[in-house]
């Protein structure tokens, strides 16, 4: 900015210094020749009226002058000249002064020197007698006059130069200050001059129009991160050479990667071969699933291509963690494999004994006998079908769920009631402890579950064992304790006797009559009603389950044990 | 031009923990064909070993050709040069896994396993080799000297499987055939022990500029 501002500042001044050169000199050079002129010509006058009256002698008494005297005669010949000699001079008779003065009685010219440097000018009269009588001035021409100026003017260019660079950069800097000082954040508050308005609004107008996306931009970016860091799944993006992207805290958990640090390839975190194809398939424009074995846990990795213009640019990788819902579809193919295999057994021997029947082979005295068999074999499925029923009615929540207060004491009481001729016919002595709790249940899930528990104890008992029921508060909770001094449960076990038709022992399970059901309907009753289950069991020497129950209404009413 | 560079650096990364994977896949299929002898797995053993094979030629001349055409310095010479020597490396731990599956075409008798510890040794060995290649992906020194500290335990075990043979050896239980071949099986799992240990000191090197036991003269010219 200063160079131009400089450099038009130069031009100026120097297209107005040679004008006004240009133009002084002309009218002053063209002044003083018309005075020169004059001066020759009165002085030629006077000297002609002179000589006229007093001859060539008048001349020669004449002091030393500036001017040149000639004195030609009638036919050319100089008869006097006051600088030179005038034998050694040529006729004058063709000078255009002298013809003319000859003519007309004067004439005038002027001539330029060899150089140019000078310029001669010629004043001719002509006298009474004949003769010619030529006055001449010598004066500089305008080249000379410019060459003697040539030292002022380089004088006044260079002032210019210094006085044009001076001013150039005071102004382009008050020019060019307001700008710089622009405080950008606050446009409306600087003071600027009117030229610039419209600059500073046009630039305070697009700043807010920035701010404003990148605000927006910014809250997009955030509402993204919330939603990807909040989500279970683990997400990745990653560019055409694996490098993330983006990330999720779910992906680094998922992939057991505790710290990432960022413009890594993807593989750093896994480089399992299924994650590698996977991620080289979506790579290459291909939707992929694949499943990850990552330690204990299994993922689902899904893989999407993303696409640009037709090339791919990248992908976006999905994570799900599918081991509870691989678990799950494993025990219900399970579940379905046993309860076909548990409705089958029942059904082949009633079918069995129905066909020897029918075939005659049995003797009329013991049709009674094979119908005992089949009435037994069907009250075995009934009760399976029952439990099977029930225990799908927990697992939907469609058992009745009115909650009613209930004594568990005296529910424990009438369950071990029921139980008497059964436990009586082993040998098994049932008793009771405890004080009377009130719990908030349903009463229907409360019988099966306490039955179940106590079933299982009369059932897997040793012969004249003992059974012990105790209810009792603990912890702000009512605990109910069923003990037996049965069989116990190995410990590799008691994990997963509450799984469906899970049996320690599946040799003697049809003797015992059990379906295998009884301590899942017991774990799926406890969970409806809030109770947590507690199991300690002792191989060959008994088993001891705990449930606990929430406390509902403080009415314990002190009761002295009951035997039974 | 910079950028070109990174992203072939970048390449090459990725390339080469393909390639630890594959070699990881490689000897943990072998340590299973120890355990139970299955054709197919083999099969698969040898299938891998030939995609190593290729890899490493392939990894081998785009480091040639990095080396040539950038004229690398510093860090990312030694990462060059690093991931040179580490991909001859693992192409022989993929080498001697096939080594391993096909002597275990001629071990006979399973039930001379139960008394060796050449599972053991095989577990371990997996164990090594997956932590180098993991010391390498993420650049991680302390993993890389546990790699090193490590591979007494295999050294051992070996010289006990050794010890073992010999008994059986001596009171007949074993034939001398199958012996030499598990003696080979275990020989070759102590190398590929070695042969992590060599990863693991590429990556310190790669990382540090600093070679274990092996100091650069500093007078050599």
């Amino acid at each position: 900015m200063t160079k131009k501002i400089f450099r038009s500042m130069l031009l100026l001044s120097m297209i107005v210094l040679v004008a006004a050169i240009g133009g002084v000199m002309g009218v002053l050079y063209h002044y003083f020749s018309e005075n020169m002129s004059d001066t020759l010509r009165s002085e030629a006058m006077y000297l002609a009226v002179a000589v006229d009256d007093e001859g060539t002698g008048y001349l020669e008494r004449l002091p030393a002058q500036t001017e040149r005297i000639t004195l030609i005669d009638g036919d050319g010949t100089v008869i006097y000249d006051n600088m030179a000699d005038p034998s050694n001079m040529e006729n004058h008779a063709d000078r255009v002064e002298v013809k003319e003065a000859m003519e007309r009685g004067y004439g005038e010219s002027s001539r330029y020197s060899g150089t140019l440097s000078e310029r001669t000018m010629y004043y001719a009269i002509r006298l009474s007698s004949g003769q010619v009588l030529r006055v001449a001035n010598t004066h500089y021409t305008v080249f000379t006059l410019f060459g003697g100026l040539i030292s002022p003017i380089v004088l006044i260019l260079a002032g210019m130069l210094i006085l044009s660079a001076v001013i150039s950069s005071r102004v382009s800097r008050r020019i060019v200050e307001p700008m710089n000082v622009l405080d950008l954040d606050h446009l409306d508050q600087v003071p600027v001059y009117d030229e610039l308005v419209p600059f500073v609004t046009k630039i305070s107008r697009q700043k807010k129009t920035i701010k404003r996306q990148l605000a927006d931009a910014k809250k997009q970016q955030e509402e993204f991160s919330v939603i990807t860091e909040n989500m279970q799944e683990g997400f990745l993006v990653i560019d055409s050479e694996t490098e993330v992207l983006s990330f999720n805290k779910s992906a680094l958990k998922l992939l057991h990667a505790d710290y990432f640090a960022p413009k890594q390839s993807v593989l750093t975190l896994n480089r399992s071969e299924a994650f590698c194809q996977a991620v080289e398939a979506a790579l290459g424009g291909e939707h992929t699933e694949a499943v990850l074995e990552l330690g204990q846990k299994r993922c689902q990795l899904i893989a999407n291509p993303v696409w640009e213009k037709k090339t791919v640019k990248g992908a976006i990788l999905i994570l799900i963690d599918v081991t509870e819902k691989m678990d799950r579809e494993h025990l219900r193919r399970e579940f379905t494999a046993n309860v076909s295999h548990e409705l089958k057994t029942p059904l082949t021997s009633i079918s069995g004994y129905a066909e020897i029947i029918q075939n005659g082979f049995v003797r009329p005295e013991d049709v009674g006998k094979f119908a005992g068999k089949i009435f037994e074999e069907s009250q075995r499925l009934i009760t399976l079908v029952n439990d099977i029923i029930r225990i799908s009615q927990l697992d939907e929540g469609l058992m009745p769920y009115e909650h009613e207060e209930i004594d568990l004491y005296e529910e424990a009481k009438e369950t071990l009631v029921h139980l008497e001729p059964a436990a009586r016919h082993r040998g098994i002595s049932l008793s009771l402890n405890g004080e009377h709790f009130y719990i908030s249940s349903v009463r229907t899930i409360l019988h099966e579950v306490l039955f179940n528990l106590c079933d299982n104890a009369v059932k897997y008992n040793k012969e004249n064992g003992s059974v012990r029921v105790t209810v009792g508060r603990q912890d702000g909770h009512v605990t109910l304790t069923v003990e037996d001094t049965g069989i116990g449960i190995p410990q590799e076990d008691q994990e997963r006797v509450f799984e469906r038709f899970y049996r320690v022992d599946k040799s003697h399970s049809r003797e015992i009559g059990g379906t295998g059901l009884g301590l899942s309907i017991v774990k799926h009753g406890a969970a409806s009603m809030g109770a947590t289950i507690d199991m300690k069991s002792t191989l060959g020497e008994g088993t001891a389950i705990t449930l606990r129950f929430p406390l509902a209404v403080e009415t314990a009413q002190p009761d002295g044990p009951e035997q039974h | 031009m910079r950028l070109r560079f990174d992203r072939q650096l970048n390449w090459l990364h990725v390339e080469l923990i393909k390639l630890g994977s594959l070699c990881e896949k490689a000897i943990a299929l072998s340590a299973r064909v120890l355990e139970a002898r299955s054709d197919e797995v083999i099969d698969e053993i040898l299938g891998v070993a030939a995609q190593i094979k290729a890899k490493e030629k392939e990894l081998e001349s785009y480091c040639m050709m990095l080396l040539l055409k950038q004229q690398p310095v510093a860090k990312d010479f030694r990462e060059i040069s690093a991931a040179l020597k580490m991909v001859s490396d693992l192409e022989r731990i993929g080498d001697q896994a096939a080594d391993i599956a096909d002597l275990s075409r001629h071990i006979r008798g399973e039930t001379v396993h139960g008394l060796l510890h050449i599972n053991d040794m095989a577990e371990a060995t997996v164990k090594m080799v997956t932590a180098s290649v993991d010391a390498f992906v993420k650049g991680n020194l302390q993993l890389a000297e546990k790699v090193m500290e490590d591979d007494d335990i295999v050294d051992s075990l070996f010289n006990q499987i050794k010890d073992e043979l010999i008994c059986m050896i001596q009171e007949k239980r074993i034939e001398a055939e199958s012996a030499l071949d598990l003696l080979m099986a275990a020989k070759y799992l102590e190398r590929i022990g070695d042969h992590a240990v060599n990863l693991a000191e590429w990556v310190e090197y790669s990382v540090t500029g600093k070679r274990k036991n092996n100091e650069v003269p500093q007078n050599l010219w």
